[in-house]
């Protein structure tokens, strides 16, 4: 039956950037879904409320403490993995970052900026997808998730680490799709739109009034995208990307929210 | 083991799914799935005289939990898909999906290609879904909204040989999603698109023992042709209220195909 092939059931996942916002929501959607969890983040302090919402659910939550930006710490999280649970059936590359130099001039972009953004946006992603490969290799399954955002497709103004790496990531993921659709390792992409985390991000978003939708997106429904990514029920979807934002990027060059008769 | 919980997510307990096309493998598997994930059923057919293939679609409808309604088209296109639309909120007691599987491959030289085939193809694959968008919405907009799903193909956004009015076809059932996603993403439609990748199915030119096909599979990341029922996850997804921020896009299901190219 279709919706069996939805669950989750027995499967580990590694959800990077798990200590809050859509990491969180996806980590205890997983769990939800039947899955044991691997959170991994920087702050500890995160991790364990993740853990924690994870546990509700009956399911295990191992933390990892992890700076993905450090190859060396990455491959220790995998490491940690399997000899916790043996395995490793589903990776979600979710960490990552806004650009903090966003709006700079690009002659005042420092080298190390440029650096910053790359490693943390895409050299993550690489990393954790060289990590788990081989034992997903061994297992010949596994389920790669990459998140990645609109500015992976559409140029920004002054933005100029994030478009690059979230773009790297939309290519790592097809070239990872194409290598390993033999080991029957499916890899994919999700393009958020905007999941607001707070109040002030709410108020600078305008609540998603220029969204074709109307509204901005709740991290609760980024769950059930990775649910049916990381699960049989994709099993033939393959160095795709699904965006999960409110229509924007269908209307890519027009000014989204309104259309030419009512605009005004 | 606790068993997972979540799996209502994806339910379609108390919808009331039209498919269009389910004379059509992929309409067959979509009604299938619908039922299975527990929506009500209407299959459709656009083709005068299936009747007989949609009782074979509808007994699986019934094996996998729902009572289907069965509608062949009895008048001209644009008066039945307006009756069916109808027909499936009176019979289902409203209407929240239409899948639009209309799907009629036609492959040939573009030198010998006449006027009349343009026109019948274009009917056939854009006219239609056209149609039964405007006649669904329709529908939908006074109850509050719903969601359409048109089945595409890979080949929308990539070229092949021998297929130029099917290719253009296909491209604009991709790009018809979007623009009708924009206008009603606010009264509550939401529109998404399937892309097929090669299938393995009656009508497919790529499962012949012939050159074509054997290259083909030997360019296909899985090496194999997508089985209809590999669409069903996808689709359910874009149906279901889970996807209720997703809307003006397309999934394809081609094993990777479409990465490569």
């Amino acid at each position: 039956m279709i919706l069996d092939s939805l669950k989750l059931d027995g499967k580990v996942a590694i959800v990077t950037g798990a200590g809050r916002g859509l990491g969180r929501a996806m980590a205890v959607k997983f769990a939800d879904s039947g899955a044991d969890v691997v959170a991994a983040a920087r702050t500890q302090s995160q991790l364990e409320e993740t853990a924690d919402a994870v546990k509700t659910t009956g399911r295990k939550c191992l933390i990892v403490p992890t700076d993905v930006t450090v190859s060396a710490q990455v491959n220790a999280l995998a490491e940690a993995t399997l000899k916790e649970f043996g395995k490793i059936d589903i990776l979600v590359n979710n960490a990552g970052g806004g650009d903090g130099t966003l709006g700079k001039q690009l002659p005042d972009i420092t080298d190390d900026d440029w650096r910053r953004g790359i490693d943390t946006n895409l050299s993550s992603q690489f990393y954790a997808c060289r990590a788990v490969i081989p034992q997903m290799v061994k297992q010949k399954r596994g389920k790669i998730i990459n998140i990645a955002s609109g500015y992976g497709l559409r140029g920004g103004k002054h933005n100029f680490m994030y478009t690059c790496s979230k773009g790297g990531t939309i290519q790592l993921t097809r070239s990872m799709a194409l290598t390993y659709a033999q080991f029957n390792i499916q890899t994919n992409c999700i393009v958020p739109g905007i999941f607001p985390h707070n109040e002030e991000m709410m108020v600078f978003f305008k609540g998603g009034k220029f969204i074709p939708i109307g509204r901005v997106g709740d991290d609760s429904e980024m769950g059930p995208l990775a649910v049916f990514l990381a699960s049989d029920a994709s099993n033939h979807v393959n160095g795709e990307l699904i965006a999960i934002d409110g229509g924007g990027l269908a209307g890519g060059i027009t000014p989204t929210g309104v259309s030419p008769e009512t605009s005004n | 083991m606790p068993s997972s919980t979540s799996s209502n997510d994806f339910s379609l307990e108390g919808k009331s799914a039209l498919i269009v096309g389910a004379e059509h493998s992929v309409g067959r598997a979509a009604a299938v799935a619908l039922a299975e994930a527990g929506a009500k059923i209407l299959i459709a057919s656009q083709e005068p005289g299936t009747d007989k293939q949609l009782k074979e679609v509808a007994k699986l409808v019934t094996a996998a939990g729902a009572k289907p309604v069965i509608r062949v088209q009895s008048a001209t296109m644009r008066a039945d898909l307006s009756a069916t639309a109808d027909f499936a909120a009176k019979e289902l007691g409203g209407l929240d999906i239409v899948v639009n599987a209309l799907d009629t491959p036609a492959y040939g030289p573009a030198e010998a290609s006449d006027d009349t085939a343009f026109d019948k193809i274009m009917e056939n694959n854009l006219k239609t879904v056209w149609m039964s968008c405007q006649e669904g919405a329709r529908v939908m907009l006074p109850r509050g909204g719903g969601v359409i799903v048109n089945i595409t193909s890979v080949l929308a956004e990539r070229g092949v040989p021998n297929a130029a009015l099917y290719c253009a076809a296909k491209a604009a059932v991709l790009n018809l999603t979007r623009a009708l996603a924009l206008e009603w993403a606010r009264k509550g439609i939401r529109v998404n698109a399937i892309q097929a990748g090669w299938l393995d199915d009656e009508s497919s030119p790529a499962n012949k023992d012939d050159e074509f096909s054997k290259n083909l599979l030997k360019y296909l990341p899985y090496n194999r042709l997508v089985k209809p029922e590999e669409l069903g996850g996808a689709l359910l997804y874009l149906c279901s209220p889970a996807a209720g921020f997703v809307t003006g896009e397309s999934i394809a299901v081609d094993g990777g195909l479409r990465a490569r190219v």
